[in-house]
């Protein structure tokens, strides 16, 4: 009965997720579809800032016909794979919430907290932006299938079902990681109030870059104090199978967004926990903002 | 009291709160260099309390003002009421629960209105709002309809319904607002402010709306206001806070009659200049009227208009109570007073 009820609690929670997905698609359709002219300038601002994120990166691999031990494929692999995550946070993280610190830092976290589900859940859905946030996908997916032309990719299930869940949990390691900086703003809403979008941008600047030859210094630093190399380089390396990369590297960057998730829901909690005591310090009786 | 198994509170009371504090830690800030680099290591906290053992209980069906000078704890009891604030010290319950701990459930069953923030999406028509509202609370879609049509003709919004909520004036967005904290036909209302910045007109529909609601479908409003007009109005029970502390809990005549000593006298005379009453200040004048405030536990009105006799002919007279307006300045200034008069007690005890 307990595994029953159980299991219908979470099929009823799924459920629940895909219909506030689906309220959220709606919102974000009507919103970029307001005046064509924005859409279109909307959709081409982005799609060009996300190859701009790798755009040094890339022209590197094509001066030198490659980097770090890496050949043009590889790395256009790589490229492509890093912009595939940022565009995964863009359509299901926008809206600030992958700027935590934002909704923090400006007191609109009452927003979230008269909503009459668990947090989790309108973070979970909130940030749906299928429309607006998909114009990274595109230069992501152009990537992957101009570097399928330049180095064989394995064709199988298995392997797009690898694929598929190190894309997602690299975005994980993003999102989690702006969520630990972003706890800073319970207990400084002014001063942290940027802090996850810094955050952010530290791993979308070193996403791009291969780190083998780098010291094992670095490399540890690139995948602990800043995990940027989760982002694209660990499992790109172990889906290509570069330098012959154990097949169990696979499950690296998932087993790191597993542990990085869980100590940033703690930060979060013992943040919450302290908005619970103090509220929103961030505006004063009439509305405006300290 | 009935409680059934959800916690629904059939009858007796809606909010509970039983020896509640809150107290909030104020970093003090220096303009001296010395003590703002000591500050920095050992900061300087002042300890305010905004809530100070304060018990209230409000039965459903009523609506009850809540007011009191600025930084008296009003808006923290609205906020401990919606679940976005936890006590100190002490139990909040509301509809049978804890809106901390059993938040979600909780709030999907009551509305509330922040007078300087809004729920609308900033971005989108009302009518997407109102549509997020309906999926997020999961409201049926017939009943969502029917409540739907019913805000819309009372609070007017039909002018303005397709219009994106950045493009509202604060009267439009105030009524918005308000109509979307009722799409779900919640059981308690919690108002913080709601009238604030509105002109009379919009204030007016507003409280109007309330009355009605509350007639019709007995819902329970706690509303906050500086507007002592609106509020008397509008509640029939007035909670007066001070300090974190509950200084008066009962009818707004009970109030005057406590407190209001001062009256107001209007003369109209025949001729000649206001004339000149001991015992009572001239407020206004207007051609051959005049209006006087008295303190009416000092002097007679007959003493009053005797004076006035012999000074001028009398054509008319009329006397009222005082607006509550004033009646709650004197309090307030009252209130000054006596924290004016502790603290210089509490100085000259430390320079002792």
């Amino acid at each position: 009965m307990r595994a029953g009820s159980g299991s219908s609690a979470t099929g009823a929670r799924m459920k629940r997720v895909l219909e506030l997905w689906r309220l959220y698609a709606y919102l974000d359709l009507v919103w970029i579809a307001r005046d064509l002219r924005s859409a279109i300038g909307y959709y081409l601002s982005d799609a060009v800032a996300g190859v701009g994120a790798v755009l040094g990166t890339l022209l590197l691999a094509e001066r030198f016909a490659g980097l770090g031990g890496w050949t043009r494929g590889q790395v256009i692999f790589m490229l492509g794979y890093g912009v595939l995550a940022s565009g995964v946070l863009e359509v299901f993280f926008n809206y600030n919430v992958k700027f935590i610190s934002r909704r923090l830092g400006r007191g609109q976290l009452d927003h979230t907290l008269v909503q009459p589900h668990p947090i989790w859940t309108t973070f979970l859905t909130e940030g749906f932006a299928p429309f607006s946030g998909s114009p990274m996908l595109v230069p992501g997916v152009a990537l992957i299938a101009w570097s399928s032309t330049l180095t064989e990719l394995p064709a199988t299930l298995g392997w797009w079902l690898a694929f598929v869940v190190n894309l997602a949990a690299s975005a994980a390691i993003v999102l989690a990681f702006s969520f630990l900086w972003g706890s800073l703003a319970f207990w400084a809403p002014r001063a942290a109030e940027e802090v996850s979008t810094s955050a952010m941008r530290m791993t979308d600047q070193l996403k791009g870059f291969p780190l083998d030859g780098l010291s094992v210094g670095a490399r540890v630093g690139l995948l602990t104090a800043i995990p940027a190399g989760f982002v694209a380089w660990l499992p790109s390396r172990a889906l290509l199978s570069i330098e012959g990369a154990n097949p169990l590297a696979l499950l690296l960057t998932p087993l790191a967004a597993v542990a990085l998730v869980l100590v940033a829901a703690l930060a979060f909690r013992a943040g919450l926990a302290e908005y619970r005591r103090t509220g929103s310090r961030r505006y004063t009786d009439f509305g405006h903002r300290r | 009291m009935s409680v059934t198994q959800i916690g629904y509170v059939a009858d007796g009371n809606v909010i509970e709160l039983t020896n509640v504090w809150k107290v909030y830690r104020q970093v003090q800030r220096s303009a001296k260099l010395g003590e703002i680099f000591r500050n920095f290591v050992h900061p300087n906290l002042r300890e305010v309390v905004a809530l100070r053992d304060v018990s209230l209980s409000v039965e459903r069906g009523e609506v009850v003002a809540y007011a009191g000078p600025n930084g008296a704890g009003k808006s923290t009891t609205v906020k401990l009421l919606s679940g976005l604030l936890a006590p100190d010290r002490g139990r909040v319950r509301s509809l049978g629960m804890d809106p901390v701990r059993e938040r979600a459930r909780y709030v999907r069953r009551i509305g509330v209105v922040f007078g300087q923030r809004t729920e609308l999406w900033w971005d989108h028509p009302i009518a997407v709002s109102y549509e997020w509202k309906r999926v997020v609370w999961d409201v049926p879609r017939e009943r969502f309809e029917r409540t739907c049509g019913f805000v819309r003709e009372v609070l007017g919004l039909d002018e303005f319904y397709t219009s994106l909520a950045r493009e509202l004036s604060l009267g439009q967005r105030m009524r918005a607002d308000l109509g979307m904290a009722l799409l779900h036909e919640p059981e308690l209302l919690l108002l913080d402010e709601p009238t604030l910045g509105l002109d009379v007109l919009a204030k007016r529909r507003i409280l109007a709306f309330v009355k009605e609601l509350n007639r019709e479908r007995h819902l329970t409003v706690l509303v906050t206001s500086h507007d002592m007009q609106e509020l008397e109005q509008l509640a029939g029970r007035i909670v007066l806070v001070n300090r974190g502390e509950i200084a008066y809990d009962g009818d707004f005549d009970r109030l005057r009659r406590m407190h209001a000593v001062r009256r107001r006298i209007l003369i109209e005379t025949a001729d000649g200049p206001a004339p000149t009453l001991e015992g009572a200040e001239l407020v206004e004048s207007q051609g051959s009227r005049h209006e006087y405030v008295y303190d009416a536990g000092a002097v007679r009105v007959s003493e009053l208009l005797d004076q006035a006799a012999a000074q001028a002919q009398i054509v008319d007279v009329e006397t009222h109570r005082a607006p509550i307006d004033e009646v709650i300045a004197d309090i307030y200034e009252r209130w000054q007073e006596e924290r004016a008069a502790e603290r210089a007690e509490s100085e000259s005890r430390e320079a002792q």
